[in-house]
């Protein structure tokens, strides 16, 4: 099932991501126009506060939302393609409880959260993220190879230890504050972005779509399993231990920085896949594009349905992606 | 007359006697509107708050306080008596202390535990405070409560007196009053809101919260951009030189607001704003003191200013 229109769909995501960053700059305790807007990027004075909370508050965050959108929906897609699964999402290396086990042990451990000047929640999480994921590709591994169902049993196993692990320590946290912050983090939020944190998501996804763009091939090999991929020459092996690392390097950034925003990752792979096919050349593009529009529109709902703060996006991936994913799971079966 | 006379000790014997027989229940609605079935003098009590403690040890006699929760320290005598825990709480632990009524703040205690606790047969009074008035008319209520009426109303008078002292209206009255935002954590960065009582403190302190919009929580998650609009005069949450190298170093943007600029950045003593009870004059008074100084800062770092290099 191939979509005719691969290209038409690619463009009104575009458009439709630009809309979003554009209502996404309006919304915020200070009233912004159009015109205010335009021409903030024309004449840009940041000893005004609206057109300072527009450029350093709101537009670093819109692109985090952009780029994380789209990191997780490309990583999903890939961890998909790689154990034939369709409910595998990118958390399936372990990366958001490891994450999440980084996250609760700065909040609980380190009262201050800084040590030696270095804010320490996100730096713990990206270990956290990376350690569990090493652990679940060490124990998915036999003789160097990469094998899709210990790995997925790995994920598992690991996700739940560090799961376990940080519901002891939050158990255990005296401070009710700590508390606090562990459930926002485990919400996901962008609320802490600002532009020095966007360049790591950003060289992240744009290494992962130029090397992806010389790759489509193989995915689609990829997907007929490894007997016949590896029967039509293709070097299954080490294109596994590529796919790992790129969906790792995609993920882990993205959950240092904002969480582990939920079901972006399941819901935008399906969808992609419902609407262009399951081999289009374009996949993996409208996968990123339709991520970030997903979470900017998530984003912009939490914002506009809670103020000030928002709600925590995981909630609103949650509960408007859920019962769109049922509909479209029915409509498919 | 002599007779009479004689038949006065009498008179108080038997009044004497009618004490002493267990006197009927009392049915009382608490601050949250729940009706209650409280013996007429409870005998053995406690509370499940740290404020709702200062409050009992002000009003209550000593003796009948028969527990504490583990956040207790004020006033010290407390640290002897044995710990309850309220979070989560020890259900097993508080029916072996038998207590006669337990007392809590809204908020606190989880009305459902409470439920529990009811149906083991210990009532819990809850307590809610909006404004520092409702602390003193709590402190009359827990009086007649505990058949204390005269402490109570002691206890109330005399910090309705300290206050009014305290407090007199300031000269220039709504002109320029600080804007004053009180956090209570900073990642994500909460703030005491309109709707907590920390709102009427600063108002008898001579300042007002910055935080002016009522939210559905009392202590409200803020954006960053939300406090750049606010623009605060005064910070409460920390000494300046804490937070700046913790707070400001992490949300940089902040440091536009006028209370950094001004470096009116202040610690506060948190077990003082966070309970409503007996010191809650106490707290008016630092937050005043805190006001106050940062009028001083701010002409002495006017003259600083003054100076040519």
């Amino acid at each position: 099932m191939k979509s005719q229109r691969p290209l038409f769909w690619l463009l009104t995501g575009l458009a439709l991501v630009l809309v979003l960053l554009v209502l996404g700059l309006r919304v915020g305790s200070y009233t912004t126009s159009y015109s205010f807007i335009l021409n903030t990027f024309r004449h840009y004075d940041p000893a005004d506060p609206a057109q300072l909370v527009l450029v350093q508050l709101r537009l670093p965050r819109l692109l985090l939302a952009l780029l994380a959108g789209a990191s997780l929906a490309v990583s999903g897609y890939l961890l998909q393609t790689l154990v034939t699964n369709p409910l595998a999402d990118p958390y399936l290396l372990g990366t958001a409880s490891g994450a999440s086990l980084g996250a609760i042990a700065s909040y609980v451990l380190v009262p201050s959260l800084t040590v030696m000047g270095v804010y320490l929640p996100p730096v713990a999480a990206l270990a956290g993220a990376f350690g569990a994921t090493l652990l679940v590709v060490a124990l998915g591994t036999r003789r160097g190879r990469i094998l899709p169902a210990p790995l997925l049993l790995a994920g598992v196993a690991v996700g739940a230890l560090a799961s376990a692990v940080g519901s002891l320590l939050t158990f255990l946290a005296s401070p009710e504050g700590s508390l606090r912050s562990v459930v926002f983090w485990a919400f996901g939020s962008f609320e802490r972005a600002g532009w020095s944190v966007l360049p790591y998501p950003t060289a992240a996804l744009a290494i992962s779509l130029v090397v992806l763009a010389f790759m489509q091939k193989d995915l689609n090999l990829l997907l007929l399993g490894e007997e016949r991929a590896a029967a039509l020459g293709l070097p299954v092996a080490r294109r596994r231990w590529l796919l790992v690392g790129l969906a790792a390097g995609l993920t882990g950034g993205v959950v240092a920085l904002c969480g582990p925003v939920g079901f972006v990752g399941l819901l935008v792979p399906h969808l992609t896949r419902g609407l262009l096919g399951t081999t289009g050349r374009l996949n993996l593009l409208f996968c990123a594009v339709l991520g970030g529009g997903f979470l900017l529109a998530c984003d912009l709902l939490a914002r506009l349905l809670y103020p000030p703060a928002g709600l925590p996006v995981g909630l609103v991936t949650a509960l408007f992606g859920v019962p769109f994913f049922v509909y479209l799971l029915r409509k498919t079966t | 007359m002599r007779f009479l006379l004689l038949l006065l000790p009498l008179a108080w014997l038997a009044s004497c006697q009618s004490d002493s027989k267990p006197a009927a229940p009392v049915v009382v609605h608490d601050g949250l509107g729940r009706a209650l079935t409280l013996p007429a003098h409870p005998r053995r009590v406690l509370a499940l708050a740290p404020s709702m403690t200062e409050m009992l040890y002000a009003v209550a006699d000593t003796a009948t306080i028969v527990a504490r929760c583990p956040q207790d320290n004020f006033p010290a005598t407390v640290l002897s008596k044995p710990v309850v825990n309220n979070y989560p709480l020890d259900m097993e632990r508080l029916v072996t202390m038998k207590p006669d009524v337990v007392f809590t703040v809204e908020g606190i205690t989880s009305v459902d535990d409470a439920k529990r606790l009811q149906d083991l047969g210990i009532p819990v009074y809850y307590m809610r405070f909006r404004k520092v008035e409702d602390v003193f008319t709590g402190l009359e209520e827990l009086g007649r409560l505990l058949g204390r009426e005269a402490q109570g109303h002691r206890v109330a008078d005399s910090l309705r007196q300290r206050l009014k002292l305290l407090a007199s209206p300031p000269a220039h009255e709504n002109t320029n009053l600080p804007k004053v935002l009180a956090i209570t954590w900073q990642d994500p960065i909460y703030c005491y809101g309109q709707n907590t009582l920390f709102t009427d403190e600063i108002d008898l302190a001579g300042g007002r919260n910055a935080v002016t919009e009522t939210f559905p929580q009392p202590y409200p998650a803020l954006t960053r951009e939300y406090i750049l609009k606010l623009n605060p005069d005064v910070l409460l949450g920390g000494s300046f030189e804490k937070l700046d190298s913790t707070f400001f170093k992490n949300y940089p943007e902040l440091k536009r607001i006028k209370a950094y600029q001004t470096r009116r950045v202040f610690a506060i003593t948190g077990n003082l704003m966070e309970r409503p009870g007996p010191r809650v004059v106490e707290s008016v008074r630092e937050l005043q003191g805190l006001l106050r100084s940062q009028t001083n800062v701010m002409s002495s770092a006017a003259e600083t200013f003054r100076v040519p290099k």
